[in-house]
């Protein structure tokens, strides 16, 4: 009898490892374009460094961006981006962690696309605030797609905008991350 | 026995569980950290000339710098009384401004082709090839060194009169440039130069190779304000020099440069004293005459603008 005890208890530790099944990418885009006329991507900017990994039982999510890979059309701008605004060489990341509501394991087993929302804390600039919105996940030929459209504001999280730029910039930067998993 | 194992069991199963939870954020930031990245030096000078004279820096990436450097005429005019001066604004207004006009593009990260009006009648091309990078991560490299070479095409067949000879109308410039960001507010450059004429007019111990060694600075006081220094020294064919009408001048070896930054966000704008009228780096580290005060300097500025020319950004 102890030794089945025993047995159950070794059979039980790997079930618990086992059930904490996570995916990992390196491959996360993060894209956003500040200016008041959304038309025009002069001011865009697009990072294709992002890591993220995502807890499939517990539908949690962390991921973290070198603030250094987002690259502008305009060499003074990113220049501009990394010195005089978001300060890259003092706050080198930007992170997020939360969780998916609304996600469920099943989804990630079928082709389709799912909507649900992420909900969580976003650092960025050393600072730390709350962080909500919609999640769309898209499933296709073992690639989970993870799709979330928001905004942020810039004095939020303390980045000077000076007067004289204010005006071309939107009040709310929005932004795009898309978030490829590939599933084995 | 039986329920103290299984308690412990489960105890240990529960706390895997809640250390997993945490460290989601942390898995990622280990990860991140134990990559080498790159630290490449950025913005050494915030425009690719210190005042007068090239920095290490170039214009980005497939970007197209439009650049104009201005010299006005002498501060003071001792022949002129004051309502006179007043009205020179400084040598804004005094009838003399000697401008550069040039064009520059990045083709590739390591070099930078430019072409420019070097005013006078002359045509300037460039190049830059940036050959070192200061950095520190993956590979640490103390300095930043660039080389830029220059080639003059005087239009003006003043120039080569009376024989009208092409080739006597290219001047060449080949600077080496070394600099270092020392801290976040202070930069330091050093530029040995050397400007070799196709032709000179004759003199004993006239030689067509100009060489000077410099060094140049900045020091920021703000993100956006900076206080910019250049000295060079001329080290040959400055004294006693025959001129083409046989005048025997003494060149000034000095070239003495003060100016202030302002980064306004588009462009840079670069604001200085000077005691060279030239337009052309050619004729300031051969050719400058001599200024007996500090009314004989001149103003001048440089206003630069970049664009970008391939969209490396996709367009959503």
């Amino acid at each position: 009898m102890k030794k089945l005890t025993f047995l159950l208890a070794v059979v039980l530790l790997f079930c618990v490892s086992g059930f904490a099944q996570q995916y990992k990418t390196r491959e996360g885009n993060i894209y956003f374009n500040p200016n008041k006329n959304q038309q025009s991507k002069e001011y865009a900017a697009l990072s294709k460094e992002a890591t993220a990994i995502l807890k499939v039982e517990t539908s949690e999510v962390a991921l973290l961006v070198p603030m250094k890979s987002f690259h502008f059309n305009n060499a003074l701008l990113e220049e501009h981006f990394n010195e005089n605004y978001l300060h890259t060489n003092k706050f080198p990341n930007g992170t997020f962690k939360g969780k998916l509501i609304g996600f469920s394991k099943s989804m990630l087993e079928k082709d389709g696309e799912y909507k649900f929302s992420s909900e969580g804390t976003v650092e960025l600039h050393g600072v730390t605030k709350p962080f909500k919105a919609p999640v769309v996940l898209t499933v296709k030929n073992k690639v989970a797609t993870f799709y979330c459209s928001f905004k942020i504001k810039a004095e939020d999280f303390n980045i000077e905008i000076p007067d004289l730029v204010k005006p071309k910039l939107a009040a709310e930067t929005p932004l795009e991350a898309t978030i490829p998993f590939k599933l084995n | 026995m039986k329920k103290l194992l299984i308690l412990l069991v489960a105890g240990i199963s529960l706390s895997q569980l809640a250390v997993a939870q945490d460290d989601l954020l942390g898995e990622l930031e280990k990860e991140d950290s134990a990559i080498v990245k790159e630290n490449i030096t950025a913005a050494t000078f915030k425009s690719t000339r210190v005042i007068n004279m090239h920095s290490v820096e170039m214009t980005g990436l497939h970007n197209m710098q439009f650049m104009i450097i201005h010299h006005f005429g002498a501060l003071w005019d001792n022949n002129e009384n004051f309502g006179g001066n007043m009205g020179r604004l400084f040598g804004m207004n005094s009838g003399i401004a000697n401008t550069y006009m040039s064009f520059d593009y990045t083709p590739a990260k390591w070099l930078n082709l430019g072409l420019a009006f070097a005013g006078n009648g002359a045509l300037e091309g460039t190049a830059k090839f940036k050959l070192m990078r200061q950095q520190t991560g993956q590979k640490n490299y103390p300095v930043s060194i660039a080389w830029v070479s220059t080639m003059n095409y005087n239009t003006s067949k003043k120039v080569t009169a009376p024989n009208d000879f092409e080739p006597n109308k290219f001047t060449f410039m080949n600077q080496l440039l070394i600099a270092r960001k020392i801290s976040e507010k202070f930069s330091l450059q050093l530029n040995p130069s050397w400007v070799h004429y196709n032709v000179v007019p004759y003199g004993y111990n006239h030689s067509n190779e100009v060489f000077s060694i410099g060094a140049g600075g900045r020091f920021k006081i703000t993100n956006k304000e900076a206080i910019t220094f250049e000295y060079s020294r001329q080290l040959n064919m400055y004294k006693d020099i025959t001129d083409k009408t046989g005048e025997v001048i003494t060149y000034a070896p000095d070239l003495i440069s003060l100016g202030f930054d302002w980064d306004t966000g588009g462009h840079v704008f670069q604001f200085f004293f000077s005691n060279s009228y030239h337009a052309s780096n050619i004729y300031q580290l051969s050719a400058n005459t001599k200024k007996d005060n500090f009314g004989q300097w001149c103003m001048g500025f440089n206003l630069n603008r970049s664009y970008s020319m391939k969209k490396t950004v996709a367009v959503h």
